[in-house]
């Protein structure tokens, strides 16, 4: 019987192999493998006059930090996935409170809507934006029309049009976690303070936002991840003024051809990334995590 | 009982709440008001009432050749990573094995890592390799960016199965394939059709890998729609636009009428 049983474990552990082989096979080949060379390549070579050069070094890295055109690239990559997040933050709150306990076809209207431009290709979002935020766009026509404006500059092409559109399509990262949160506090809770007599912005405050935290930890992260990593709507909404990181792999590969520089680049978003997800998450939700318990 | 909203500050927040929704429908619906003006190029407001725009997109040989190409690679793509997707999925949910939180770790990296790296890290990859088979690229590469997906919705689903049915399959006579074809097929179908959809959507509006590995001959449709904006300014464009919205919605309420997957599960973000 016991003999059987150790058999049969056995088998059990060599089937659970044979089951996940494929895909691990697959991703290990064309996922972890050509991610691997090409951070060893950001720093096993480098270009001359534009031939590549193989040497150990770490000349694109310091090209990226010392030289002022990509820098100023960096920094907006952070500035514009941190603006994108705070934004997102702030709308998304009322959100995610109307969705939890607002009535149920507000909550079912918030959910299909925060989602829609998920479904919606990239290209063609950011193609919705440019007939909003272009000089002879919607926007401009509604500012003059209401008189608010004489002759509006245009947003397209500035670093607030690629804001904008990332928050458009990243908030649902946003809200969905939030009202997750917002759903598990206790009612009693918020009947306790409205008793002894708080407002309804001391319970937000004091309430609502504290204990939603793990939430946010999660919206963040999402939020100003997949905004740092970006392409397509910087591209097309920031055009050549407002290029972030990616754009600027782009440029190193099909016009420059200097691939170690451009693995340099994708290996600092991949750190940007990763860091995000991994340490940022872990320090939030070790030190708040306890305030609202996670089931 | 959860609290409900009430008071002024109900109307507070029914009132942001309803401009951030004007906010985030307005991109979808103004290329459809500017799909239908009759003038050369887009403008604000419309003019006029034509539908040659669309008539002039419908027959566009690179349009269709796009839209054909992309169907077929995401229908390729969707298959592969079905099979492969729910192979490990019941690998990693029904069996114990040495390093098996490492594998689950493997399979869903591809979704915190920025897709635009792993498609230049890929087109990098198949160089060195001496490879020029477009075709091929586009698929791996699409297949790498969805297994995550599949395998999170079937494990889903089979965690949720009850092993009591397949035991009694099992006990019954019924060898693993065959109680994994008449059973538990039927138990993770919502996870199998979850993951199928969205495996489809990953593909065919997949951008950041397929503008690496893409060529003249093997063009994906959301790289020829780019292509399009940058080459036309008429009200063209805007009915393209139109038509993609249109295809999204139908999606839409295809997955949650049909195939009864909720919408919130197909983007993976069931609230935390």
């Amino acid at each position: 019987m016991r003999m059987g049983r150790t058999v049969a474990t056995e088998r059990r552990t060599f089937v659970g192999f044979l089951l996940v082989a494929p895909a691990v096979i697959f991703l290990v080949a064309f996922f972890v493998v050509p991610n691997f060379q090409m951070v060893v390549y950001s720093i096993s070579a480098r270009s001359e006059a534009g031939v590549m050069i193989e040497s150990w070094n770490v000349g694109n890295y310091l090209r990226l930090f010392d030289v002022d055109l990509y820098r100023i690239v960096l920094i907006r990559t952070l500035r514009v996935s941190f603006l994108t997040t705070i934004i997102s933050i702030i709308i998304g709150y009322p959100l995610a409170i109307v969705m939890v306990r607002g009535s149920d076809a507000w909550a079912r209207v918030i959910t299909v809507v925060v989602l829609a431009p998920l479904l919606v290709n990239v290209v063609v979002r950011a193609y919705g934006w440019t007939l909003i935020l272009s000089k002879k766009g919607l926007l401009n026509w509604m500012l003059t029309w209401l008189g608010l404006a004489e002759d509006p500059g245009q947003i397209l092409y500035t670093e607030w049009a690629v804001v904008i559109a990332s928050v458009h399509v990243f908030i649902a990262f946003m809200v969905l976690p939030l009202a997750g949160a917002i759903s598990k506090i206790d009612a009693a809770v918020d009947e306790a303070a409205r008793v002894l007599g708080a407002s309804e912005w001391t319970l937000f405050r004091r309430i609502t936002v504290p204990l939603s935290l793990p939430g946010l930890a999660v919206g963040t992260t999402l939020v100003f991840s997949m905004t740092a990593a970006s392409f397509v709507t910087p591209q097309i909404l920031g055009g050549n003024f407002s290029a972030l990181l990616g754009s600027l792999i782009e440029q190193q590969v099909m016009a420059v051809h200097d691939w170690s520089f451009a693995a340099a680049i994708a290996t600092v978003l991949i750190v940007i990334v990763l860091f995000i997800n991994l340490v940022y998450l872990t320090l939030v939700q070790r030190y708040f995590g306890a305030w609202a318990p996670v089931e | 009982m959860k609290p409900r909203l009430e008071g002024l500050g109900a109307w507070v927040l029914y009132g942001l709440a309803a401009l951030v929704v004007a906010f985030i429908l307005a991109p979808l619906v103004v290329p459809a008001l500017m799909s239908v003006s009759n003038t050369f190029y887009v403008k604000f407001p419309p003019e006029g009432f034509t539908l040659r725009w669309y008539a002039k997109v419908l027959t566009d040989e690179e349009f269709l050749t796009a839209f054909l190409f992309s169907l077929k690679l995401a229908a390729v793509v969707t298959l592969i990573v079905l099979v492969i997707g729910t192979f490990a999925a019941v690998g990693l949910v029904r069996h114990q094995f040495p390093g098996r939180g490492l594998v689950q770790g493997l399979l869903l990296s591809p979704l915190i890592f920025p897709v635009l790296v792993t498609g230049v890290a890929l087109l990098q990859f198949f160089s060195r390799l001496g490879s020029g088979e477009a075709f091929l690229h586009l698929v791996v590469g699409h297949v790498v960016i969805c297994v995550p997906y599949v395998v999170r919705t079937v494990s889903a689903s089979l965690m949720m199965a009850d092993r009591n049915i397949e035991d009694a399959a099992r006990t019954l006579g019924a060898g693993p394939w065959r109680t994994f074809w008449r059973v538990t097929r039927y138990q993770i179908q919502p996870g199998l059709l979850a993951g199928a959809v969205f495996c489809f959507i990953i593909s065919f509006d997949d951008f950041p890998v397929a503008m690496w590995l893409a060529d003249a001959a093997n063009f994906t449709l959301p790289l020829q729609i780019f292509v399009f904006i940058e080459r036309y300014f008429d009200p063209g464009m805007a009915a393209i636009a139109t038509l993609m919205i249109l295809f999204a919605v139908l999606l839409l309420v295809l997955t949650e009428r049909i195939l009864k997957v909720s919408i919130k599960k197909l983007v993976g973000v069931e609230a935390a």
